[in-house]
């Protein structure tokens, strides 16, 4: 079969089983890879989940209609090519397709050669705009600290040189390292994302190098490793600031080798991965304090980026509260919904530790919770409260302040009351006290040291 | 009309397929029975437009003839043509005969 439509993914959607069936088949007999769904509902949430070339929908279906998934899917991926198939085109609903953007309107019965030729030249179309530069395309912003810093990424796209992010929780990541894969040659191989910090060491090393069988007790089949799976592609590597010290070698040997070798295994495989890596640490502190390895840490900031904080954006706020009432409203076919002006203004002035996630977060809530269209202060601020990184009063916050500040300076003096009292220019008395509030051991820091001169 | 058989050239590579799409076209046409004895019209619209669109994607061009104009008719909520229709519908779906080629 001809190699180049060997990986394109096309999502059919119809809630006719026997029209998927056909379609499956013609599909399937191009060389294409074909997932079905019977529901707009269900396409939404294939096209979240796997990498989607091309979209087939039928107009009319139960719920969601194909017009309104239309709508959806450009809303997030506008180049993402969508052929319409209709019972019954009218002109309007075409007109209306064309200008959502369809690539295609084509009316059933059709003809395969036809709907043959319809994929070909959308994919066509869809690949040649990618190539032309419309970089993360679903990012939205309008700061000039995001331009930036887009524009550096974009520059350093279609390359394979590697790449390291950095920045808060929340601040969009993992949609750089994304957008980065999309736009670069490797765009039609696997995107694969890793979080180096929610796995145990054991585990992390056979999920990215993988293991034979056999290799340790409950490793009962082989295992391929990410660095396989990404094998053409781009491997993802988040909050590799908490990878262990041990896997931090294991890693810069693949990275010089460009081989790969499963635990238990005694051969290696040659893999051709692009490294994108991030992490919300301070990893030039790590380096210093022998928590991360210079020589890994080198190999892989060759091109850093910065995310900025949202609250170093603020301008990019009313934009991202837009695009995602938008998108719940396609999500709950429901009219968008708009904030009260006042907060909108609550919106823009929030601290955000979050970042965009806890924004989203927060908009999820406000708009479920909302039953008008308009959705006032009270509740954003009733949704941020609720929120386990929104706003805390400011008696919590004196309160935790106050306390990491005991730890820190008992941390320092290794529980040397005096010594601490005094940094904290206290007196010993009400430097008890407050110990006794937050009820701190001072003892405990003691033992901690002798434990670890002891090992 | 006739008893004559009314034969219908497949791609082989349907032919899977065919045995299941022509069982779910026998359901059809109960359903489409029922619906007009219910006289239940957004029915009879909506079989008739699945038939129209399915029938013509497979190959089966009187199918999806027969499916647009129950379609229409149902639009019009014309009971006697729909009767019509049906029968002819159910004497197509007897005397149809696939061939592989
Ligand atoms: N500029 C942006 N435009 C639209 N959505 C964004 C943007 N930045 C982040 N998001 C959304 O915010 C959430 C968090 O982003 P993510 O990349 O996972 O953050 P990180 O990896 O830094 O923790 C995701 O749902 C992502 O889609």
């Amino acid at each position: 079969m001809n190699k180049p439509v060997e990986s394109i993914r096309i999502l059919v959607v119809d809630d006719d089983n026997d029209i998927l069936l056909l379609l499956d088949k013609w599909l399937k007999q191009e060389g294409f890879e074909v997932i079905t769904v019977t529901s707009a509902e269900e396409a939404l949430k294939k096209l979240m989940l796997a990498r989607i070339n091309l979209v087939i929908s039928d107009l009319i279906m139960q719920g969601m209609s194909g017009m309104q998934l239309l709508a959806e899917i450009h809303r997030e991926n506008p180049l993402l090519p969508v052929i319409m198939l209709s019972g019954q085109a009218t002109i309007p609903d075409a007109v209306q397709a064309t200008h959502l953007g369809s690539a295609a309107f084509l009316t059933k019965p059709a003809a395969r050669e036809d709907l043959i030729g319809h994929i070909k030249r959308a994919l066509r179309i869809g690949s040649y705009q990618t190539a032309k530069g419309q970089f993360g395309k679903n990012i939205i912003y309008k700061s000039k600290a995001m331009s930036e810093l887009l524009e550096l990424a974009k520059q350093v796209a279609d390359s394979d040189i590697t790449v390291f992010i950095t920045g808060a929780t929340g601040t969009g990541k993992e949609v750089i390292a994304r957008a980065i894969h999309d736009a670069s040659a490797r765009s039609q191989k696997s995107f694969v994302a890793i979080n180096c910090g929610a796995i145990p060491e054991q585990l992390l090393e056979s999920e990215l190098f993988g293991h034979e069988k056999g290799a340790f007790t409950g490793a009962n089949t082989r295992h391929e490793g990410l660095f396989q799976a990404a094998h053409g592609g781009t491997l993802f590597l988040d909050e590799i600031g908490d990878m262990p010290l041990s896997l931090q070698v294991k890693l810069l040997r693949v990275l010089q080798d460009l081989q790969v070798r499963p635990v238990g295994s005694t051969k290696t495989y040659p893999v051709d991965v692009r490294i994108i890596s991030a992490t919300h640490r301070d990893l030039d502190a790590a380096v210093e304090n022998g928590e991360f390895r210079e020589d890994l840490f080198y190999r892989l900031k060759v091109v850093p980026l910065a995310m900025p904080n949202l609250t170093e954006r603020r301008e990019d706020i009313p934009l991202l509260a837009a695009h995602f009432l938008r998108r719940y409203a396609g999500r709950n076919e429901k009219p968008v919904k708009h904030f009260a002006p006042a907060a909108m203004e609550y919106l823009m002035t929030a601290p955000w530790p979050g970042n965009i996630r806890q924004l989203n977060n927060v908009l999820d809530l406000c708009s479920t919770l909302c039953k008008t269209d308009t959705i006032p202060l009270s509740l954003v601020q009733k949704a941020m409260q609720d929120q386990p990184g929104g706003i805390q009063s400011l008696k919590d916050a004196k309160h935790r302040f106050e306390r990491n500040y005991l730890l820190g300076v008992l941390r320092m003096t290794s529980g040397h009351v005096a010594n601490a009292a005094r940094m904290a220019g206290r007196n010993r008395t009400e430097f008890y006290k407050l110990l006794n509030q937050h009820a701190i051991d001072p003892a405990e820091f003691r033992r901690v040291k002798a434990d670890e001169s002891e090992a | 009309m006739s008893d004559e058989k009314i034969v219908v050239k497949i791609d082989p590579d349907l032919e899977t397929l065919i045995p299941g799409f022509l069982n779910n076209r026998n359901k059809d046409l109960a359903t489409l029975r029922t619906a007009l004895e219910e006289k239940n019209f957004p029915s009879l619209q909506s079989i008739g437009h699945s038939l129209k669109g399915v029938g013509g994607g497979y190959g089966f061009a009187g199918m999806s003839e027969i499916g647009a104009a129950i379609e229409k008719a149902a639009k019009g909520q014309a009971l006697g043509e729909l009767k019509d229709l049906i029968e002819r519908y159910g004497k197509y779906l007897a005397a149809v005969e696939v061939v592989y080629e």
